[in-house]
């Protein structure tokens, strides 16, 4: 079972994010659980983890939401390949912040990046914690799913 | 290292040998030394006493020289100085001889007498300064008075120099010889010592390099044993180190440590400071006090061992990550002893996170073995149909609760919006789970109406504060599902694999899209009537138990609770046997006080009525006060105390249903929360019924729920 302190470094990790990187903090909206395979935005930044937990944790947010962000950091680029990038950057902040608090326990990988409302497959009877992240008037998930 | 007896001794015998060599040498070097002054002393009189032979025939063949002058009237002042000065250089000789003090001999002695008796005799002689000659006309050159005394003084001493000289001479040749031998033989005792001294310095040399050998062998051995106490120390996997008096670390340490403690600067650091930072103030002082004691000389190890209390310590450092991590210590203590008591403390550290976190482990499966079992045990007991609807009306109800933490929020009303309903689902989860017997569901719901609990408390709540929630959702649900594994394992072992009921648990259909506990019960649970009562009478059981009450549970008319109300029924009729064995009936003392029956009476009867069903459920308990009720009212804040005390007896019996009011100040598994009889209102208003209450305190309390004919689906939201 996931441990609240373990499931309280993702949080921390995606909201610190936008606390440094926009200068406005956001907050999290009731938590709930999912089982079956979750609805991502168009962008989704992924970590695999395994050692003492096998899963992953991911970071969905709508196009919306990113151009928004891009903007409040001063970015003029709103390509495609710039908002991949920033959900990159968002999904390599929790996996520092994972590595940071489990240390050797946790194999993290190297984040990567999928756009589009893509079907990202899960383990069939494992139930996702969705963590909703809102920034200003915009929704993005945290999706921790690990055994 | 220590040495051991044998290389001390060898030591000890090196430096003997040696200092007794050296001290040899010095001998030998000192005698050397003074034997080659004395010789060099002995070769200079020989010298000398050589040079003095020819002197007394030098004088007698000068005199005689001086005669013939004189005889000759020829020049004889040369002669005369001659004379003069060799017997001045004998003279002198002479006595520097005897002045040296080397020469004790007789001939010397002899020498010296002679000389002495010419004294006399040559004195006058070379003395003389006169004019020895008279020049004149006539007879030519003559002997003046003086120098006619002159001659005769010469010839008399001429004649005493041929008698003695001889003897005189004699005398300084033996002396000479003397002089010879004595030299002869300091030289051979030089060589002697010569050889001895260089046989010492043979043996010293010898000496010196078997103790450099031998010093080498040790220094060797030495250096190996520091090696394999260095690759000791770098591979073993506990911590050591020393503590000294002041309870400082000391200069050697294992390299395991430094991993430990993630530090290396250990020298000279107290025990204290290893350990600030890293644990609590007062398990710091615990650990400090302990070791002051371990210096303790009457303290016995073996009850030092036992009160240790750095036996397992945690331990909260850097995980290199920039993060913190929790590591668990193991701290064992030794006393090193010296001749004057306790030397040093040896600490020994072994790093046991893996084995405690291994044991919490164990401890965590044999506590879900444990639960298994007793729930395997609970669930022997219920009938698997009735197992299984529980089973999906507990997953719905959980199912409907993560529904309403689905729901978007930002603000804290809408948070707090969802705290109530979350309550009454969980509630009503619980009540059931309680009447199976199903602790370890019950408990499971239970925690988290404390968390729900604990969030009605805070002042703003964020969806940070669900977190736990969510989690204990997570578990809870992951717990039914090896419940509902487990029935059908304990079905298929009662009735084999392929019966019924079995196959009926295993193809268990997910449960429908959820809706509220007060509405869904009527659809959603297939329950059966039949079940009420043993179910009822398990409940009433373990309350009286728990509650340490005693009341008989009389039931009538149950059977005829038609399919669609069973559900409902099942859910007030648990509520309302929870809320009569708390707060209804009396402990067996007050009741015998009151002269009422020991035993209390709780009877329920379902009958049908003019326009629908009646259920009524009476206890012969205490009853319900209405002041009591209006105080715990004000107490729990639910009306202000002018509000409480403008209420009527109805208004106030109204209170009972009214979200979050307990008369109960403490929350126990059965009552407290103030959502039991909440739930029993909204159930029975969501299918159109009505439910009434009368009371006496001290003698009984109705409940009257009157329901439809027909199923009020129609009436839920």
């Amino acid at each position: 079972m996931l441990h609240e302190q373990e499931l309280k470094t993702f949080v921390e990790g995606t909201t610190s994010f936008f606390e440094v990187a926009a200068q406005q903090p956001a907050s999290i909206g009731s938590p709930y659980l999912l089982e079956g395979t979750p609805a991502v935005h168009e962008y989704t930044g992924i970590i695999n983890i395994s050692g003492k937990r096998e899963g992953v944790v991911m970071f969905t947010a709508p196009k919306a939401m990113l151009t928004v962000l891009l903007m409040k950091m001063q970015e003029n680029d709103f390509s495609h390949e710039t908002m991949r990038d920033l959900v990159g950057e968002v999904a390599n902040t929790i996996s520092g912040n994972a590595r940071r608090d489990f240390g050797r326990e946790f194999v993290i990988s190297v984040p990567s990046v999928l756009s589009g409302q893509l079907k990202i497959p899960q383990k069939p009877g494992l139930r996702s914690f969705i963590i909703p992240i809102n920034w200003r008037s915009h929704s993005a998930k945290l999706v921790v799913s690990l055994t | 290292m220590l040495l051991s007896g044998t290389d001390r001794r060898r030591q000890l015998i090196t430096a003997g040998v040696g200092t007794v060599l050296t001290l040899v040498m010095g001998l030998v070097l000192f005698v050397g030394f003074r034997i080659a002054t004395e010789m060099r002393a002995n070769i200079a009189a020989l010298q000398t006493a050589s040079t003095l032979q020819t002197y007394p025939d030098d004088i007698t063949r000068q005199l005689a020289s001086l005669r013939d002058r004189l005889e000759a009237r020829a020049y004889s002042g040369q002669a005369l100085e001659d004379l003069r000065g060799t017997v001045r250089r004998f003279d002198r000789q002479l006595k520097e001889l005897n002045a040296t003090g080397y020469v004790h001999s007789q001939e010397l002695t002899r020498a010296l007498q002679l000389w002495q008796e010419y004294g006399p005799v040559i004195e006058p002689v070379v003395s003389f300064n006169g004019q020895p000659y008279v020049d004149s006309d006539t007879a030519g050159s003559t002997l003046s008075r003086d120098g006619r005394t002159h001659y005769a003084e010469v010839k008399r001493a001429q004649l005493f120099a041929t008698d003695n000289s001889r003897t005189l001479q004699v005398q300084l040749a033996t002396l000479a010889t003397s002089l010879q031998r004595d030299a002869s033989g300091a030289a051979a005792r030089l060589r002697t010592l010569l050889s001895i001294g260089v046989l010492a310095a043979l043996v010293l040399a010898a000496a010196a390099v078997w103790f450099q050998f031998t010093r080498a062998r040790h220094e060797r051995a030495a250096r190996e044993a520091q090696d394999q106490t260095r690759d000791i120390l770098m591979t073993v996997r506990e911590g050591f180190f020393l503590l000294d008096a002041e309870y400082r670390i000391g200069s050697v340490w294992s390299d395991a440590l430094t991993h430990m403690f993630g530090r290396k600067d250990f020298a000279g650091l107290t025990f204290e400071e290893l350990l600030k930072n890293l644990v609590p103030a007062s398990t710091l002082a615990t650990a400090t006090k302990y070791i002051k004691l371990l210096w303790g000389e009457r303290a016995h190890e073996n009850l030092m061992k036992s009160i240790n209390p750095l036996g397992q310590l945690e331990i909260t450092m850097d995980n290199g990550h920039g993060g913190k991590e929790t590591r668990y210590l193991q701290f064992d203590f030794h006393r090193v002893m010296g001749p004057a008591g306790i030397k040093q403390v040896l600490c020994a550290v072994g790093d046991i996170t893996s084995s405690v976190l291994l044991a919490r482990e164990l401890q965590e499966s044999q506590d879900n073995a444990n639960a298994q079992l007793d729930m395997m045990l609970a669930m022997m007991h219920v009938d698997p149909l009735q197992l299984v609807s529980f089973l999906d009306g507990a997953e719905t109800g959980l199912k409907l609760v993560n529904t309403i933490l689905k729901e978007p929020a930002r603000t804290d009303a809408e948070f707090r919006k969802k705290l109530s309903g979350l309550f009454r689902e969980l509630h009503s989860i619980k009540g059931e789970a309680s009447a199976l017997s199903l602790s370890s569901i019950a408990s499971r719901v239970h925690t988290l109406e404390d968390i729900v609990s604990e969030l009605k408390k805070k002042a703003e709540l964020s969806g940070n504060d669900f977190l736990p929630m969510v989690l204990k959702l997570d578990e809870l649900l992951a717990h039914l599902r090896s419940v509902r594994e487990m029935a059908g394992r304990l079905t298929a072992l009662k009735e084999g694999a392929h019966a019924a009921p079995a196959a009926a648990l295993a193809a268990v259909p997910a449960p429908a899209p959820v809706q509220p506990a007060a509405a869904r019960a009527p659809q959603q649970f297939a329950r059966r009537a039949e079940d009420l009562v043993p179910t009822l009478h398990a409940l009433a059981e373990r309350l009286a138990q728990d509650q340490g009450k005693r009341f008989k549970l009389k039931l009538a008319g149950l059977g005829d609770v038609p399919a669609h109300y069973v559900g409902t029924v099942k859910d007030c009729l648990i509520q309302m046997l929870r809320n009569s064995a708390v707060h209804g009936i009396e402990s067996p003392e007050i009741r015998q006080a009151l002269t009422k029956q020991d035993v209390g009476v709780v009877s329920v009867a379902f009958q049908k009525a003019a326009d629908g069903f009646e259920l009524v459920f009476e206890d012969d308990g205490a009853g319900i006060a209405p002041d009591t009720l209006k105080a715990a009212a004000v107490r729990r804040q639910l009306v202000s105390e002018d509000e409480a005390a403008a209420m009527d007896t109805r208004t106030a019996m109204a209170l009972i249903f009214r979200p979050g009011f307990s008369t109960q100040d403490g929350i126990s598994m059965d009552a407290g929360r103030g959502v039991g009889m909440d739930v029993v209102a909204r159930s029975v208003y969501a299918l159109g019924g009505k439910i009434g209450v009368s009371t006496h305190p001290g003698r009984y309390t109705r409940f009257k729920i009157s329901l439809p004919a027909g199923a009020a689906s129609s009436a839920v939201a």
